[in-house]
């Protein structure tokens, strides 16, 4: 007897009884499909969030940090330790560092991080918000190469300022999207926010006004500054500029870095006069420049250069933090949930191993006559423990398929659920879930495997029926 | 105990034993038995109910072990042989048919006998026409498609005489053959076997209550009593 022969015996018993098996597969496709869409749900996470990363450009760029507190020494109670880190000599932050990095071979820009708080006032509306420089040469990197609305300013002294969507929105303006209307909420209306072209928006004025120190007040009356009578000793600076264009609305994954109401350019930002909390030094020092950064922006050429200049700067005795050296550790934290989902989904399957293992053994009772009958026409053991092997095997390929169409039906509807209260928070629509071929093939595979080790056992058993004892007529 | 044609037997039964072992009772099922069976010889065992009829022909067909004893077909000796012989032996040499047919109920007439086509190593193509062909020479090519239920005792049996022969054994093990059948039926089943023997040279080893009917067509009646062999009676020559 052939294998082909086995199969299809196994096949046709599985038809005979029909009701118990479809129970049975149906444990099986339940398994399957636990297991299906609970680590097409990990995937989906891992897959959105790499995609993120990459869709926003995070794998060649870096933050240099000035040296930080020796934490492990802290943590460890170490206090000296934690007091030569701070003695260390610890390079700024300056124009020399930056000048440094940007020569260095690989690195495409290099620029340091500027953001500060700002009112901005249009026409009769103020709102507040951050202020973010950036340099011209940003306009070619994403998110900057495709802003909805308007340009990237060309020239790092423009006077210009692109404008984030939530920021206009606080101005009392929305973009009326022909391809995308959005219809404006009720309290956005009570509000008074109307709907505007985009051109109409574009050009248009727009005031930065920064809070200075007047220092002729605090001479005036040194003990009470604060004493409003005699007006506290800030003063507001108007800084002119008109809007280049519009931002997309940040997504979660979005560099954290570019993320502001006001992006402006870098050299024109510099020249708006603020507090700067650097130092205390600066509150005193009319000339406003700083003795160093907080952070420095740097970009490379290629991904592969990444760890060679992060490592050539973190000689010069600066801190850097990538996304890529991130990478391995969030990869590991998803292996970690898709493992934890996919337990899930196993136990249900190991679940529906004992039901295949129950109802086998439950039909190798009952059929010990026929086994006994295809013993004495000559089945051998290994035939016989084939015929039982293929059929636990059809339950596993046949639970495996329509556990597979369970999965898919049940993350499409977990999908449009999630999506569905997600977006009602005004979040974005994403699938969560995804399903690889590899996860597909994978899932059928492993439903055949371990059905298949259910059937071991029962296979076994019915390969050693005693035929003299099964055919003895009763 | 010689036979005409002991220098050549097909089968050849040496000092068989089988115990079984009922709690800590001994069953002596068959003590000691020796003899041979011719090619083309038709042989019946009569005795009565737990003589060990039965138990002889599982021993040679190869559905049990025997507890000591040599058994020879073609020359190769049963009581020697790996599982997976044993079920080569049952597939290729011997044939059997039981009191209860044991058809497999949820099979068509054709289907029983396409299994045993189907263990026995045939094409899956080629099944299906042989099969008939079978059914056809014990007289069922009207019954094909019927499953066991729908058949009456006498065509259940004729469809098992058609499966044991499917493999084209060198011997029929028939144990009771017309046990279950009334004597009208029964007589056409032993004629039928009578056909076999006679037209085909099929072996026959036989085993029955019906003493009278077997001497109507058997060469040799051996009688059985408690496990051992206590009288022969040879009928006629093997022609
Ligand atoms: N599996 C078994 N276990 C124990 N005793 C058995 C077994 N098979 C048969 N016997 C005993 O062996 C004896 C012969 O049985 P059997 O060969 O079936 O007789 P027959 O076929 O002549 O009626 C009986 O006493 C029976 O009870
Ligand atoms: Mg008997």
């Amino acid at each position: 007897m052939r294998i082909d022969d086995q199969f299809l015996l196994g096949l046709a018993n599985l038809w005979r009884m029909k009701l118990r098996m479809i129970l049975t597969t149906l444990g099986v496709a339940i398994g399957i499909g636990a297991l299906v869409s609970m680590v097409s749900f990990g995937i989906g996470m891992q897959k959105n969030v790499t995609d993120a990363i990459r869709e926003n450009d995070l794998f060649t760029s870096l933050t240099v940090t000035g040296q930080e507190i020796d934490i492990q020494s802290a943590m460890q109670g170490n206090i000296e330790g934690v007091i030569e880190s701070f003695q260390a000599e610890a390079p700024l932050l300056n124009r020399d560092a930056l000048e440094k990095i940007q020569s260095l071979d690989g690195v495409e820009i290099a620029f340091p991080e500027i953001v500060f708080p700002v009112k901005v006032r249009m026409g009769n509306e103020e709102t507040q918000t951050t202020l973010r420089a950036l340099p011209a040469s940003m306009g070619q990197f994403k998110p900057f190469n495709e802003i909805p609305y308007g340009h990237f300013f060309a020239s790092d002294s423009a006077s210009l300022v692109l404008l984030n969507p939530s920021v206009l929105k606080e101005l009392k303006r929305v973009v009326k999207d022909p391809e995308n209307p959005v219809a404006l909420s009720w309290e956005d209306s009570a509000r008074g926010v109307r709907s505007v072209s985009a051109d109409s928006i574009l050009g248009k004025e727009i005031e930065i006004i920064t809070s200075v120190i007047d220092v002729s007040k605090i001479m005036q009356n040194p003990l009470n500054y604060l004493n409003t009578t005699t007006g506290r000793p800030f003063r507001e600076a108007v800084t002119p500029f008109r809007i280049g264009g519009l931002l997309k609305e940040p997504s979660e994954f979005s560099d954290s870095r570019f993320i502001s109401g006001v992006i402006a350019p870098i050299g024109r930002a510099e020249e708006i006069p603020q507090l700067g909390f650097t130092s205390v030094r600066d509150l005193f020092d009319p000339s406003g420049d700083t003795e160093g950064y907080g952070a420095f922006y740097v970009r490379v050429r290629r991904t592969q250069d990444l760890d060679r200049i992060q490592e050539k700067i973190e000689e010069m005795g600066y801190n850097t933090f990538s996304i890529m050296e991130q990478l391995d550790e969030i990869k590991k934290g998803f292996i970690i949930l898709d493992t934890a989902l996919g337990t899930i989904g196993i136990i249900a399957l190991f679940v529906a191993a004992l039901g295949i293992i129950n109802t086998m053994v439950m039909s190798i009772l009952e059929r010990t006559r026929e086994i006994g009958i295809m013993k004495a026409i000559g089945g051998s053991e290994n035939e016989i423990k084939g015929i039982f092997f293929f059929e636990a095997g059809a339950i596993g390929l046949i639970g495996g398929i329509f556990g597979l169409i369970l999965g898919w039906i049940v993350t499409r509807i977990a999908n449009v659920v999630a999506n569905y209260i997600v977006t009602q928070q005004g979040g974005p629509v994403v699938d969560y879930f995804y399903m690889p071929i590899w996860l597909l093939l994978g899932a059928i595979g492993f439903s055949i495997f371990v059905s298949l080790l259910a059937g071991l056992y029962p296979a076994m058993r019915a390969a050693r029926v005693d035929p003299v004892e099964a055919l003895r007529h009763d | 105990m010689n036979t005409e044609d002991s220098l050549n037997p097909i089968l050849r039964i040496q000092k068989i034993v089988k115990n079984y072992h009922k709690g800590s009772i001994q069953v002596q099922a068959v003590q000691s038995i020796s003899f041979d069976v011719s090619k083309s010889e038709f042989i019946t065992i009569v005795g009565r109910s737990g003589s060990g009829k039965s138990t002889l022909l599982n021993l040679v067909g190869g559905l049990d072990r025997a507890t000591s004893g040599h058994l020879f077909v073609n020359n190769a000796d049963l009581t020697k042989m790996k599982r997976s012989e044993l079920a080569l032996h049952r597939r290729q040499t011997v044939g059997m048919i039981f009191q209860s047919f044991n058809l497999i109920p949820s099979r068509t007439a054709l289907e029983n006998i396409t299994l045993a086509l189907a263990f026995g190593g045939m094409k899956r193509r080629d099944r299906k026409q042989k099969a008939s062909e079978i059914l056809s020479r014990v007289g069922l090519e009207h019954r094909l498609d019927h499953k066991p239920g729908e058949l009456s005792g006498g065509e259940a049996q004729r469809v098992a005489i058609a499966r044991a022969l499917a493999n084209e054994p060198d011997i029929l093990l028939a144990d009771e053959p017309t046990g279950n059948l009334d004597s009208k039926t029964s007589i056409e089943i032993i004629q039928l076997l009578e056909k076999l023997n006679q037209k085909q040279h099929v072996t026959i080893l036989m085993v029955t209550h019906d003493e009278e009917l077997a001497k109507t067509v058997s060469h040799r009646i051996l009688h059985l009593f408690d496990g051992k062999i206590v009288h022969q009676q040879i009928l006629r020559r093997i022609s």
